[in-house]
């Protein structure tokens, strides 16, 4: 069988599948167990529509539960053992990561790319919206803005090796070195400290765009009287940004902030395939990602660390997502 | 009238704006121009040094070649085995619990619609080891029926809260009126409810695409070897076997990147729309 078919069946399985499960379900509820006739049909009627919704949500739930909640428990039980999983070793795990150094290479540059990647893509996203709101070409300029953000990261990085590359020939910023006169051609991803930098520049040009469009919706939404009385007052345009439209799209410049921020704790893609994690680069997605396959109870014991430096977060987007709900 | 046209602004800004913008657009877009042109180049002019200029004729044989020598056609294959049936599944179960969670009002409503807007938080790093044994105990690992179950369960979050919160912001009189009628909750969902969450259904399913074409953790953690590996994963392998043949890398590298970015081009208005929704919703 030709494998477009098998995956056109598959769909089709699947699709009526879900909603043979929802419709045979709810008939099945509503004649058999407890039908709205007999002795005491209103309390029937009441009956199912509190079983209803969990019939609505029952295959998610169950598989939100099988790959989501099991995970969370298991890998944190699983990072108390040791390498084969055959031997409890309480913190073990934990105590020789602190002792590697390479992990708190990883932890300091983790570091690093929280504090500039989400504020850097922010403040380009907002500068980008705030300039192209007011050209006539500016939709077009913010499509290309955006475009890198359709890209994957292993593509983007493979795209920014072109920049990196070591060699005044294919490196472009060799070659506007060697242009300038400058020596022999450097290896910017091997410069120490900085090469930190020139990756963060590849997630920035990526969610520069989506910093871009939210931003600019809600620069969009800011009241226009606002802005007429603070021009009518005789505000200068840096006045018009700083003190009129920014205090008024705060909640959302914090939204896109801590969005980028969780984005940042979770990314491996970008280091993983340009340096492997060398030269002083190692994030901690990237440290976990050389134990894969080698050592389950020190991935698992990374993925921790991870899960806590990303709560704080977490937590404080949850109570803002909150907020808004009442 | 604010903001005021730039026409009608003094003549430098003018000029800034009509000259500094153009030039960062260029700037922002070298990499990838950069890449393009490389692409096009052909491996005679690469190994006269010819780098920067502009290719001797524009070599097409270069993604011909790229299809010819390497199993990148079946990598993009199954990187859309994966992603539609995802797409599907994970729409079509959110709509459901986006309905389930919108309309009825029952205890653990809240409790579960948090959960699912922490499980789409979680750094993804914490499931790695005990979903890559659970495939492994399924029989699952290395395939692709695998993967896209996987990233089902794991769209389902965040497609979820975006359902949810869409069919929040329906107007509930049209739900009540049809109950008052005496139609069942199927038949509202179904003739209702779901009709008026199309450009949800776009949104998310443009959202979704992108997000499971470009993912490349869970293609490594749960995939080995061109059979089942989805473009990402192979686009770096591929790297690794092309050292130096730079037109090679860049033609592969944009073939890779070509079906999300016509995807956004074509569907952009819903792309931006779904960002929006999910962002600040």
């Amino acid at each position: 069988m030709s494998p477009l078919l098998q995956g056109a069946i598959t769909i089709v399985l699947g699709v009526g599948g879900c909603v043979a499960y929802f419709y045979l379900s709810n008939i099945l509820l509503d004649t058999v167990i407890f039908p709205a006739r007999g002795r005491d049909p209103g309390r029937n009627i009441n009956r199912a529509n509190m079983v209803r919704p969990w019939l609505f949500l029952a295959p998610a739930i169950f598989a939100a539960g099988l790959y989501l909640a099991y995970p969370v428990f298991g890998s944190f039980y699983r990072s108390l053992f040791n390498r084969d999983g055959n031997q409890f070793i309480g913190a073990g795990n934990y105590f020789a990561l602190w002792g590697d150094p390479a992990f708190r290479r990883a932890l300091l540059n983790n570091f690093l790319w929280v504090l500039v990647v989400p504020a850097a893509a922010t403040f380009l996203g907002l500068l980008a919206a705030q300039l192209t709101d007011r050209l006539r070409w500016g939709n077009i300029a913010k499509s290309l803005i955006f475009m890198p953000m359709a890209i994957s990261f292993v593509g983007a990085s493979l795209i920014w090796k072109f920049v990196y590359a070591n060699n005044s020939q294919i490196g472009l910023i060799n070659a506007i070195r060697a242009w300038l006169g400058f020596g022999a051609p450097i290896d910017p991803l091997q410069i120490p400290f900085w090469n930190n930098f020139f990756l963060m520049v590849i997630l920035i040009w990526i969610q520069t765009g989506f910093a871009m469009v939210i931003l600019s919706a809600a620069l969009r939404g800011i009241p226009e009287e606002t802005v007429e009385a603070a021009v009518i007052d005789g505000a200068n345009p840096f006045q018009i940004f700083f003190r009129i439209k920014v205090p008024q799209i705060m909640p959302t410049i914090m939204v896109v902030w801590t969005t980028i921020t969780i984005l940042v704790l979770k990314i491996f893609d970008i280091v993983y395939t340009t340096t492997g994690g060398n030269f002083g680069t190692q994030i901690l997605p990237s440290y976990m990602m050389s134990y894969m396959f080698r050592d389950d109870g020190r991935a698992t014991a990374v993925a921790m660390v991870i899960m806590v430096v990303v709560l704080p977060v977490m937590v404080w987007n949850i109570v803002q997502a909150r907020k808004e709900l009442r | 009238m604010f903001p005021r046209p730039i026409q009608q602004t003094r003549v430098t800004t003018q000029i800034a704006y009509r000259i500094a913008l153009p030039v960062a657009l260029i700037i922002w877009l070298l990499p990838l121009l950069g890449v393009a042109m490389t692409s096009l180049k052909p491996a005679s002019d690469l190994a006269k040094g010819n780098y920067f200029g502009w290719p001797s004729h524009l070599a097409f044989v270069n993604y011909a070649d790229v299809f010819r020598n390497s199993p990148i056609a079946q990598y993009i294959l199954n990187s859309f085995k994966v992603t539609i049936p995802t797409v599907i599944g994970a729409v079509a179960l959110s709509c459901m619990t986006g309905f389930a969670l919108a309309v009825y009002r029952f205890r653990l409503n809240l409790v579960i619609f948090f959960i699912f807007v922490a499980g789409n938080f979680v750094p993804f790093q914490i499931l790695m080891v005990p979903v890559r044994d659970l495939t492994l105990q399924l029989g699952l690992y290395n395939t692709i029926t695998g993967l896209a179950l996987f990233h089902i369960s794991f769209q389902t979050g965040f497609c979820t809260l975006f359902m949810r919160n869409f069919i929040r912001a329906l107007p509930s009189e049209l739900i009540e009126a049809a109950r008052v009628e005496g139609v069942s909750e199927v038949k509202i969902f179904w003739y209702i409810v779901l009709p008026l969450m199309r450009p949800a259904i776009a949104a998310l399913s443009v959202l979704v695409f992108t997000f499971i074409w470009n993912d490349y953790f869970w293609a490594t953690v749960l995939t080995n070897g061109s059979s089942t590996q989805p473009v990402t994963a192979g686009l770096y392998s591929l790297n690794g076997q092309w050292v130096a043949q730079w037109q090679l890398v860049s033609a592969g590298s944009l073939v890779a990147a070509l079906p999300p970015v016509l995807m956004f081009f074509a569907m952009q208005r819903h792309f931006i729309a779904g960002l929006t929704l999910g962002a600040v919703k």
